[in-house]
């Protein structure tokens, strides 16, 4: 791993006074071990485990929020002038997250406290207080983080609940339909086609496997899948387009690459997709081993 | 990773919203974006984290003042142009389209003003105001004086009479008795019409008869009204755009202002901040600066004489002398700008500029941007 800044260089001097770590009583030899730390856990944004020069080192802080950075350390290490600013600046802005992303106020009041105990260190492991603004690492907003960290409380309680419903809250008839009769062998045609799919599936990049997923599973309009991908939802209309149009000619020339002829083929893609044996669903989101290596910090 | 008790293997909270903001390298973005198209619960987060952006936006938008009656006036000069265009067109076309009917007249022989065409039955039992027909007008001053003597008309109408048969003027000023219409009435229109098919087309000339009457109605200020409704017309919207720039100018918003909350950190760094952090409702200062849009502004930072302002439309100003003169920024950010923001940078203060999806763009001499 790279060298540690020492405390006296005139980069670490310059950041530790633009980040104004000073009003939260914060030290140089402090901020130097948050930047330090902060680096490590992110390889300085390099390959896991090159080593970082100076410059790169330097490049990495700089890239940071290091004010967002700061008063969440300082916070979560329970500086009063620290969390005065943070009331001052977050509190209603959390407030309306939270009620954006729960749509109900009383839900949203309710989220944002619970979160606000949480980031007060109300919680408690080995004696010691925790935050989770420690686990701020300064890559994005403070206020982006404070968003997705709702936004996350409220989606694994969405599927916890949703998980542990008691059977008797099944009424009679919302019973689930029994499974339909094991379907018999399918034609080879259906097969071959089944076939063509997967492969085709399998071979598409990640931001097109994101859109399909997107659009089709979660069902999700080009306007909310547009941000996420940072363009026009025109684009994102037309690249869905060209995926789909992409998508069907490979299937085509897998089919026709099999024996098939073009009369046969056009049969076949006018199968209802109810009769393939296939899961869409588990075949988009097949992909490489995930890379993240985190856990639970908590 | 965060605080969650779940245990399967996602990307941290930083990463989420670092995502989000777009502040992520590109093999970073793509790791995440893998993650994502297998992981239908972070892609849920980012849904969701993205909603509230959307309505924290929203919300700064609705905070603002709504659009005040005078401001309604930066508009009057849409109406205002098209009464003035209205007028001009009337005033150019109108004597034209009234001088041709005396040229007719011009084309029928005597014999056919001695033949009067008969007069339908009710309309001569009726009694009504008399109309001149078209064809009664005649272009030399003898006709007229015959015509005249033949209706026994008062003089005035007789003078008048001439190019003005299509003038409603001329035509309500003289009434007569349901036998002088019989007797004086000169051929009909369907008459003359017919003949005036007959003749050669070369003989018709208007050009004089319009310029005579003209000369004509200017002595009688008919056409000088006209005129005076055109300037009083253009008066009107001139007035009308002095009160539309005096409404853009001089806006009276209801002044929230977090400064005060703002200050704190950034007092520690000499730099005077004068905005909301964070996309929060939008903050203003009393001293609205006066932007070239003639918008208000929504946020304004300022780094000694440099002084930047986002107007309502999301356009962004740049004044390099303490917002007495300003200038447009060209835009390089996608989406609405709705906060600018001095931000201690390497080399200094630097301004960050946030959009509506809470993505940002930095920038050290206020012109070029850069996306974080």
């Amino acid at each position: 791993m790279g060298q540690l800044p020492v405390p006296s260089s005139p980069l670490l001097n310059g950041l530790w006074r633009e980040s104004g770590a000073a009003a939260y009583g914060l030290e140089k030899e402090e901020f130097n071990r948050i930047l330090h730390r902060v680096g490590t856990e992110q390889d300085y944004g390099l390959e896991p485990g090159a080593t970082a020069s100076r410059r790169q080192q330097a490049g990495f802080f700089r890239g940071l929020r290091l004010a967002d950075l700061t008063l969440a350390r300082a916070c979560a290490s329970g500086h009063e002038g620290a969390w005065e600013h943070f009331i001052a600046v977050y509190r209603q802005p959390l407030f309306r997250a939270a009620i954006a992303i729960t749509g109900s106020e009383t839900l949203g009041r309710e989220l944002a406290d619970q979160l606000y105990a949480e980031l007060y260190g109300l919680s408690a492991r080995d004696g010691v207080r925790r935050s989770p603004l420690d686990s701020y690492k300064g890559k994005g907003s403070l206020m982006g983080w404070l968003r997705t960290t709702l936004a996350q409380r409220h989606v694994d309680h969405h599927r916890r609940t949703r998980r542990e419903l008691p059977l008797d809250n099944l009424a009679e008839g919302n019973e689930p339909p029994a499974a339909d009769p094991k379907p018999g062998k399918l034609p080879a045609e259906l097969l071959l086609l089944a076939k063509a799919v997967v492969e085709t599936l399998e071979k598409i990049e990640t931001v097109e496997r994101f859109l399909l997923a997107a659009y089709y599973i979660d069902g999700r309009t080009l306007l909310e899948i547009a941000p996420m991908l940072h363009v026009h939802e025109a684009t994102v209309s037309r690249k869905l387009h060209r995926l789909v149009d992409g998508i069907r000619k490979q299937i085509v020339k897998s089919l026709l690459g099999y024996g098939l002829n073009k009369r046969a083929v056009q049969e076949m893609l006018g199968a209802d997709p109810r009769d393939l044996d296939l899961n869409l669903k588990k075949i988009l989101q097949i992909s490489l081993p995930d890379a993240f290596q985190e856990k639970a910090a908590l | 990773m965060n605080s969650n008790l779940q245990l399967d293997l996602h990307p941290d909270t930083d990463s989420l919203s670092a995502f989000a903001e777009q502040a992520l390298g590109v093999a970073e973005r793509e790791q995440i974006l893998a993650h994502m198209t297998r992981c239908s619960r972070c892609r849920q987060v980012i849904y969701l984290a993205q909603k509230a952006v959307e309505a924290e936006a929203l919300e700064a938008l609705s905070a603002m003042p709504s659009g005040r009656w005078y401001r309604s006036w930066r508009f009057a000069w849409v109406p205002a142009a098209a009464l003035a265009a209205a007028l001009a067109l009337v005033v150019t076309f109108y004597p034209r389209h009234a001088a041709p009917a005396p040229e007719m007249a011009k084309v029928v022989p005597q014999s056919a003003q001695a033949a009067p065409a008969p007069v339908p039955q009710e309309q001569a039992s009726a009694g009504i105001a008399f109309k001149p027909a078209p064809v009664v007008a005649a272009n030399s001053v003898a006709e007229n004086k015959k015509l005249a003597m033949l209706r026994q008309p008062p003089e005035e109408l007789a003078l008048e009479t001439a190019p003005s048969t299509a003038s409603p003027r001329g035509s309500g000023t003289s009434t007569h008795s349901a036998g002088e219409n019989n007797s004086a009435r000169t051929p009909s229109t369907k008459s003359v019409q017919m003949r005036t098919q007959q003749e050669p087309p070369a003989q018709f000339n208007p050009e004089p008869a319009v310029d005579e009457w003209q000369q004509r109605q200017r002595m009688t200020g008919a056409l000088s009204a006209n005129a005076n409704t055109t300037q009083a017309s253009q008066e009107s919207m001139k007035t009308a755009m002095d009160r539309a720039q005096a409404g853009r100018s001089a806006p009276a918003f209801a002044v929230e202002s977090h400064t005060a909350k703002q200050a704190a950190p950034a007092a520690s760094f000499g730099i005077d901040t004068q905005e909301a952090v964070s996309g929060s409702a939008a903050s203003r200062n009393a001293n609205q600066p006066i932007l070239p849009s003639g918008l208000a502004a929504i946020s304004t930072a300022t780094v000694r004489q440099r002084m930047l302002a986002i107007d309502v439309a999301g356009a962004l100003f740049l004044s390099e002398d303490g917002g007495k003169h300003w200038e447009s920024v060209a835009r390089q950010w996608t989406g609405r700008a709705t906060a600018v923001r001095v931000q201690a940078g390497a080399g200094g203060a630097v301004f960050q500029l946030t959009n509506v999806s809470g993505f940002s763009w930095t920038s050290a001499d206020g012109k070029t941007w850069t996306v974080q």
